[in-house]
């Protein structure tokens, strides 16, 4: 009797080695998820702000299985001629090969390059922070962050937890008091430390993965029903229901009754974070 | 002066150590989800993440050897986990040798024999530093390699000591590190006292080796009781709950 139960327990595991898309199928067709959520459940998202002393700003960021850390740290560097006052923001997004056996060392990887320019259209594009008020002298000197978005272990849908991630950091950020000396050197008062930058609005990213056959949409997808699907959809809102950036790859077999979804779902997640992060940020 | 005082008149460190005191170890194993082995240590403020892939197969097959695995170390630092954020490239000199020391201290140590044709890849990733990363790294990656279930000959237990105004001192932080004075790892194998590394890159008096080395090697140890417990520990939690 228990010999019988340790072989159908072994079983099912090498059932979901050498035929992985059949497995998830018959989930699927159970309205189940492999890992026990509902299609349209998000994993369990969780934030701690100011983990990394020696960054100005930081935030760790877990969904699910998913882990990310972004740390800011700031330079002083030179205005653009064109734009004297603003300062600038650049984000990178980092997959090594700690998180994932399915990364490899080396230079990043196109999917990493792909999510930190996504990041950055929107942080440019829907005017997400006032990048004057990281000036410290009109033409002078600006403050450059530089945002290092780190991913510790991987589990699939690394743009929610990014952009997540990036915003707490961002909330996190605190810069000591510069001026400029006549001699042009930049002198930073470290005891007196200012919150710069107030975020306009918060753009909180919502992914999601459509199977053909049979013909669902999955909120939130974990590292291996990414690989199983073909086709992902990102939405990024902010927390008034506008539209920021939506972004679908892949597949031709979406209809507008499953985006229409899509969106009322992503719509219902970022009022659900946006209480997150203000939770998180009052503590 | 306005050089920064490092000992106080009553002997006490900058940071309110004694000398031969050595900083808070946390460490826990199996952090990671993903990776078949892994373990985050922190020492005072330095953390450090590892994470074990492995034994599995040889990545690229000129490399295979067939009478043992091959060691594979990547060592990253987080552009925030330094005071001036550095881009660091992959390919930097200085992280590659740091990546070769560790992949070194590990080779003799690890049962490589058990796994021929065999890769087992060591990832590194410091995510805040504040002195003592090799140490921090060589601790992290021998706990990861136990969490993996690798069989080893011994623990690897790393400890730096140092030189202040002629007193030897356990443990530098970042301060003390980078205020010129000599700095001293050693990497022992607790349980027969062999030194797998000893590495120093500045000047020390030949004479004052001897008491600084001893220094290090009585942190190893105390290092050694504090992994060995948390080992311990996990090991008894996973016997408990296969019990019941």
């Amino acid at each position: 009797m228990t010999e019988n139960q340790v072989a159908s327990s072994f079983s099912f595991k090498i059932f979901e080695r050498i035929k992985p898309d059949e497995y998830f199928r018959r989930f699927i067709e159970e309205n189940v998820r492999p890992d026990g959520r509902a299609l349209h459940t998000f994993r369990p998202t969780s934030i701690r702000q100011g983990a990394i002393t020696t960054a100005n700003g930081s935030a760790m960021v877990r969904i699910g299985g998913t882990t990310v850390v972004c740390g800011i740290k700031a330079e002083v560097a030179e205005p653009r001629v064109d734009r004297p006052k603003d300062g600038f923001l650049v984000p990178n997004v980092e997959l090594s090969p700690i998180c994932s056996a399915n990364f490899r060392p080396g230079p990043p990887s196109e999917q990493a390059q792909v999510n930190a320019e996504i990041i950055n259209q929107v942080l440019i594009n829907c005017d997400i922070v006032d990048l004057s008020e990281l000036c410290i002298d009109e033409g002078k000197a600006v403050w450059s962050l530089y945002a290092d978005i780190v991913c510790i272990n991987y589990d699939g849908n690394i743009l929610d937890a990014s952009f997540l991630a990036l915003l707490c950091a961002l909330k996190d950020l605190s810069l000591p008091t510069a001026e400029v000396l006549p001699s042009s050197i930049v002198q930073a008062n470290s005891s007196m430390m200012i919150k710069p930058l107030k975020l306009r609005r918060l753009p909180i990213s919502s992914t999601f993965c459509i199977f053909a056959n049979p013909k669902v949409t999955l909120s939130d997808p974990t590292d291996s029903e990414e690989n199983l699907s073909k086709e992902t959809v990102s939405i990024i809102l902010d927390t008034d229901g506008k539209i920021l950036y939506v972004h679908k790859s892949g597949g031709a077999m979406c209809d507008a009754e499953m985006m229409k979804s899509c969106f009322s779902r992503a719509n219902e997640r970022a009022a659900e974070l946006n209480e997150l992060i203000e939770r998180t940020s009052s503590q | 002066m306005s050089r920064l005082e490092l000992l106080t008149v009553e002997g006490l460190r900058i940071d309110g150590r004694r000398p031969n005191e050595l900083r808070k170890i946390t460490a826990k194993t199996s952090v990671l989800a993903q990776a078949d082995g892994s373990a985050y240590i922190e020492q005072g403020n330095t953390k450090c993440l590892a994470a074990v892939y492995g034994p599995q197969e040889v990545r690229h097959r000129m490399q295979i050897l067939h009478d043992r695995a091959i060691i594979n170390v990547e060592f990253n630092v987080a552009p925030f986990s330094t005071s001036e954020r550095k881009k660091r490239s992959k390919n930097d000199k200085r992280s590659l040798e740091i990546a070769s020391a560790i992949k070194q201290t590990f080779e003799p140590v690890v049962q490589t024999s058990q796994f021929p044709r065999s890769q087992i890849d060591i990832y590194l990733q410091v995510l805040q530093h504040d002195g003592g990363t090799l140490q921090a790294c060589i601790n992290a990656a021998t706990m990861a390699l136990i969490d993996a279930g690798i069989p080893m000959i011994d623990y690897v237990c790393a400890s730096t000591a140092g030189c202040i105004e002629k007193q030897p001192v356990l443990d530098l932080n970042y301060l003390e590190e980078s205020s010129d004075s000599p700095e001293l790892t050693v990497a022992i194998l607790p349980r027969t006292g062999k030194v797998n590394l000893m590495s120093m890159e500045s000047r020390l008096h030949v004479d004052m080796l001897e008491s600084v080395a001893a220094l290090a090697t009585q942190g190893c140890e105390q290092i050694h009781t504090i992994l060995d417990s948390v080992v311990r520990q996990n090991t008894q939690l996973l016997k408990d709950s296969m019990l019941q």
